[in-house]
């Protein structure tokens, strides 16, 4: 890829988010943080060592 | 096909079409070595002859076979017949991936030559010897207390000074210049030392590895869809560019990246170009995150040890920065007169790793459903579930074969015999460090910055840089807190 084409696609428009993009995004966030809280529940259940 | 940035840049000069990939080489050269120390156990020494130094203060007593059975051979003897069996190995390695071998053979002897060297130098007692004891039975005042892993900094900072201050030099290297080959292998090596290691304590490590399922949440589901709506929203790049930018920040630098390109049929050159800037990222974290962790960590070895699988991209660059933060966090404990034993930290940190890559081929395969299916939706063009396999590290295999049969191995053995396991295996981690020591000289000479600054990286590299700084470090650290906070590495006997 030419260096100009890099920088021409740099400052191309932006493209606008998806639905699917956004529900990936939100359900991706929400699930994280869902299990981490779990996993840290089950820190507390049974400890390290 | 999971590939690499070096595999990328290897197309150019390939001899011919490979026979085997990257990963299961390291596998078959990783089970190689693996099963030549076992050999020990059968009474025949098949690694004794493998070169280590010790820390020096007289450098012509430095060297020396990893066994005093190979005493006759002398250091030299050693370190010339370590080399010639690397670059057998490596060279018949090399003519499986279709590489050049005569191209690749002198290159490798400049590589083996300078990395072995920056380690030799980084045994130097004046930068390697810790507690006050040490520094005594050298008869010095004073000692950079790095521990003879610093090796790995001045061949990582070689690596950097022939890249931007030589870079015709560096190009004769490149086809040496592989540190996810050299790192693969020492991860399957390091296998069998963790089992050894974890052996002695198996409640300590069992929940250890429960709490590397943290870390893929972590890195899949928490930075994953962060650094991908920065890098939308906030940067304004196309999807194209933010999938493969967001896996290489996010979960494992270039294989990720790279792996995700391919998910989402983005144009080679995308995650290429993402996957070096993943590199020298990684290169800028390994020199200072170790630093920080020993400054501000010291006293939590282990939250230390997986902040740095979190933080740390790319497997080479966080397994080496593990290291390093274990050199780091042991010799200012020891200076304090508290001794852990060694391999917990960098355990720790490899099983996040380790952990972290199994799911990249589910990742990619979610995100080829998604781009094929709703994204991209083009008639005929579905994901198939085969893609998972394709797309999964299979040097990871070879981490567990050796992890597994070293564990079972330990655990069947009388308590009098396991020291006959640990110097087995002990003579298989010479080679492992010396792995490790061409990786770190290799990532250093991948790392050209004035280039990558040339070809309009700047945009990238402040995403990077936004999403680093902005919550990888603070996030990965908070959830190695809540994990491992409290928890301590068994002391040394």
């Amino acid at each position: 890829m030419p260096k100009s084409d890099l920088r021409d696609e740099m400052k191309a428009a932006a493209e606008p988010l998806l639905p699917v993009e956004r529900k990936l995004i939100v359900w991706s966030l929400a699930l994280g943080v869902a299990l981490l809280v779990v996993l840290v529940l089950i820190n507390r259940v049974l400890p390290l060592g | 096909m999971l590939t690499t940035v070096s595999e990328a840049t290897l197309s150019i000069t390939a001899a011919g079409p490979p026979r085997l990939s990257e990963d299961w080489l390291a596998v078959a050269i990783g089970l190689g070595v693996f099963a030549l120390a076992l050999l020990s156990l059968g009474g025949v020494d098949a690694l004794g002859w493998v070169a280590t130094t010790s820390v020096w203060i007289d450098p012509g007593a430095a060297l020396a076979p990893a066994s005093k059975a190979y005493a006759s051979l002398s250091g030299p003897g050693a370190l010339l017949l370590t080399y010639l069996a690397l670059l057998a190995v490596l060279s018949a390695g090399a003519a499986a991936l279709g590489e050049d071998v005569k191209r690749f053979a002198i290159a490798f002897t400049a590589v083996f030559a300078i990395a072995y060297a920056c380690w030799f130098v980084g045994s130097a007692a004046r930068l390697a010897a810790v507690t006050p004891a040490d520094q005594a039975k050298y008869g010095l005042a004073w000692s950079l207390k790095l521990t003879s892993e610093g090796g790995f900094i001045i061949a990582l900072l070689a690596g950097l000074a022939i890249a931007n201050f030589f870079p015709n030099f560096a190009e004769r290297l490149r086809s040496a210049i592989r540190p996810e080959l050299y790192i693969k292998i020492a991860i399957v090596i390091l296998g069998a030392f963790i089992a050894v290691t974890a052996a002695g304590k198996l409640n300590l490590a069992s929940s250890l590895l429960l709490r590397g399922l943290a870390a893929i949440v972590e890195a899949y589901l928490i930075y994953w869809p962060i650094v991908y709506l920065i890098a939308r929203k906030g940067f304004g790049f196309s999807r194209e560019w933010s999938a493969p930018l967001a896996s290489g920040i996010s979960i494992c630098g270039v294989a990720a990246a790279i792996a995700t390109g391919g998910a989402i049929r983005a144009r080679p050159q995308v995650p290429v170009l993402v996957s070096s800037l993943v590199v020298i990222f990684a290169v800028i974290e390994v020199l200072i995150l170790p630093v920080l962790a020993q400054a501000f960590l010291a006293r939590e070895p282990l939250v230390a040890a997986a902040w740095i699988g979190l933080a740390v991209k790319t497997d080479g660059a966080a397994v080496a920065a593990g290291g390093i933060t274990q050199s780091l966090i042991q010799a200012k404990a020891a200076a304090e007169g508290i001794n852990y034993q060694p391999g917990w930290m960098l355990s720790v940190t490899a099983a996040v790793k380790v952990f972290i890559d199994v799911f990249i081929g589910v990742w990619a395969f979610l995100l080829a459903h998604i781009w094929a299916n709703r994204v991209n939706p083009r008639p005929g063009q579905k994901a198939k579930a085969i893609e998972i396999w394709a797309r999964f590290p299979k040097f990871i295999l070879g981490f567990i074969a050796t992890f597994a049969i070293a564990l079972a191995l330990a655990l069947a053995t009388p308590a009098g015999a396991s020291g006959k396991l640990a110097a087995a295996i002990g003579e298989a981690n010479v080679l492992r460090v010396i792995f490790f020591t061409l990786t770190f000289f290799s990532i250093g000479v991948m790392s050209n910055f004035r280039k990558l600054w040339a070809d309009g990286l700047g945009k990238l590299a402040a995403v990077y840089l936004v999403s680093l700084i902005g919550f990888v470090v603070w996030v990965g650290l908070l959830i190695s807190w809540l994990f491992f906070a409290g928890v301590k590495p068994p002391l040394a006997s």
